[in-house]
């Protein structure tokens, strides 16, 4: 980062989508605003070391990413599914369905999802990242990224149906 | 690639996103064309993409996180000189400055031609080795020859007189002088032997050299020189003694 303004404007470009994107996976304004406030900081501090500056937005949602793992202490791997292997439950909520629901129910039911998923689902439908920078973002293959966002998505749509807080089927 | 495969693959097809240029879903996206219930699928699968993307949008952001995040960084920032990859540059910067400083305050040689005939007449006088020592003058240009000097010089005839001692060869910014010693024979200190040193030098090698060929003499603290050019050639003649005595050899 080579100024005070290149920082300002690169967080005015980046401040809403990212702290969307931790809401999505903490659900709560606290946490969500703590890990948008430690990415930031961390680009403050490092971010002069991204030479291709094509990748900030990538490298930001990566660092959150990251940031979300940590404060989980997460111990375990998460399976690397690729999508040929899945048998999948293709979409079956109406597009009507949806616009009946606000965004406060839609992240309650992803908070069912089991979480391996959520990052995967979050970022379908709240960024236009390719699904290369995806996978970068989550560090997985390219094949994994597209496996749990599918399941994910149908994990997500199972629980809107039913309307239930019961464990999802498609596992 | 059938109905379901096309499903798949379309599930994860984001509309009004680079997905639309994405080949890996051209075919299924082909297929919509001939399949008027796939493409009914797509179509819905469209529309609830568009429904959740708005959901998830939707979400609000604090007021204030991004003057808070701006805030912070003004505490923790590094401040950008003193990053490693600043301060190593810093610290070159001063080292290549501090150098050109010194290079610039050092004296600088003078490398005019008053200062070669100080520089000769300093050898001259302070002490030297003679690589040569005869009175043979055939055998002197012969050796100077072989050291690659000048040896085509041309001697005032007054000196040609003088008794010759021997030569030695020195060296002016990477050019070659003839160094060639002679004996007035005066009286000489006890360890002396020559007391006239005749210089020769290619023109080109010496800035400032002069052009006239009769000798311009300049007084040196005890010591004489004359200095001329013939030819391609400048000579210097350092004496012992004043000017009346170096004249006597020009």
């Amino acid at each position: 980062m080579a100024s005070g303004e290149d920082f300002e404007s690169i967080v005015a470009q980046y401040y809403e989508p990212l702290y969307q994107f931790a809401f999505s996976l903490t659900r709560t304004e606290a946490d969500a605003c703590d890990l948008t406030q430690q990415t930031f900081y961390v680009w403050a501090t490092k971010g002069h070391q991204l030479r291709d500056k094509t990748k900030v937005k990538t490298w930001l949602f990566t660092t959150l990413h990251r940031g979300f793992l940590e404060s989980r202490r997460r111990q375990t791997r998460f399976p690397h599914f690729e999508l040929s292997e899945v048998p999948l439950e293709l979409p079956e909520l109406p597009s009507r369905l949806v616009n009946q629901l606000d965004s406060r129910q839609v992240l309650q039911a992803l908070s069912q999802v089991d979480e391996v998923y959520q990052a995967p689902v979050a970022l379908f439908y709240l960024e236009d990242c390719s699904y290369k920078d995806v996978a970068e973002i989550l560090n997985v293959p390219i094949g994994t990224v597209k496996s749990r966002m599918a399941r994910g998505i149908a994990q997500l749509q199972k629980i809107l149906i039913s309307g239930s807080k019961g464990t999802p089927t498609n596992k | 690639m059938n109905r379901e495969q096309a499903k798949e693959i379309l599930a994860l097809y984001r509309p009004g996103t680079a997905d639309a240029e994405d080949p890996s879903f051209s075919e299924a996206r082909g297929l919509c064309g001939q399949d008027p219930e796939l493409n009914r699928w797509f179509e819905e699968h469209c529309a609830q993409y568009l429904a959740f993307r708005v959901r998830f949008k939707q979400v609000p952001v604090p007021a204030g996180l991004k003057e808070q995040i701006l805030a912070e960084r003004k505490i923790h920032t590094t401040p950008a000189w003193l990053r490693p990859a600043v301060l190593l540059t810093a610290v070159a910067v001063v080292a290549v400055m501090a150098g050109l400083f010194i290079l610039w305050q050092r004296p600088r040689e003078d490398l005019g031609f008053s200062s070669y005939v100080s520089r000769m007449a300093g050898i001259a006088r302070r002490g030297y080795a003679m690589e040569l020592e005869t009175k043979d003058p055939a055998q002197v240009r012969a050796y100077l020859t072989r050291s690659q000097a000048p040896s085509d010089y041309v001697l005032p005839h007054a000196l040609e007189q003088s008794t010759l001692a021997g030569c030695a060869v020195k060296d002016w910014q990477g050019a070659k002088v003839s160094m060639i010693c002679f004996y007035s024979g005066r009286p000489l200190p006890p360890g002396e032997t020559t007391d006239l040193w005749f210089f020769v030098i290619d023109h080109s090698s010496v800035q400032g050299a002069p052009v006239s060929s009769s000798p311009a003499v300049t007084s040196m603290d005890g010591a004489t020189a004359a200095s001329w050019t013939v030819g391609n050639k400048t000579y210097v003649l350092v004496a012992e003694g004043d000017e009346q005595f170096l004249r006597k050899y020009l």
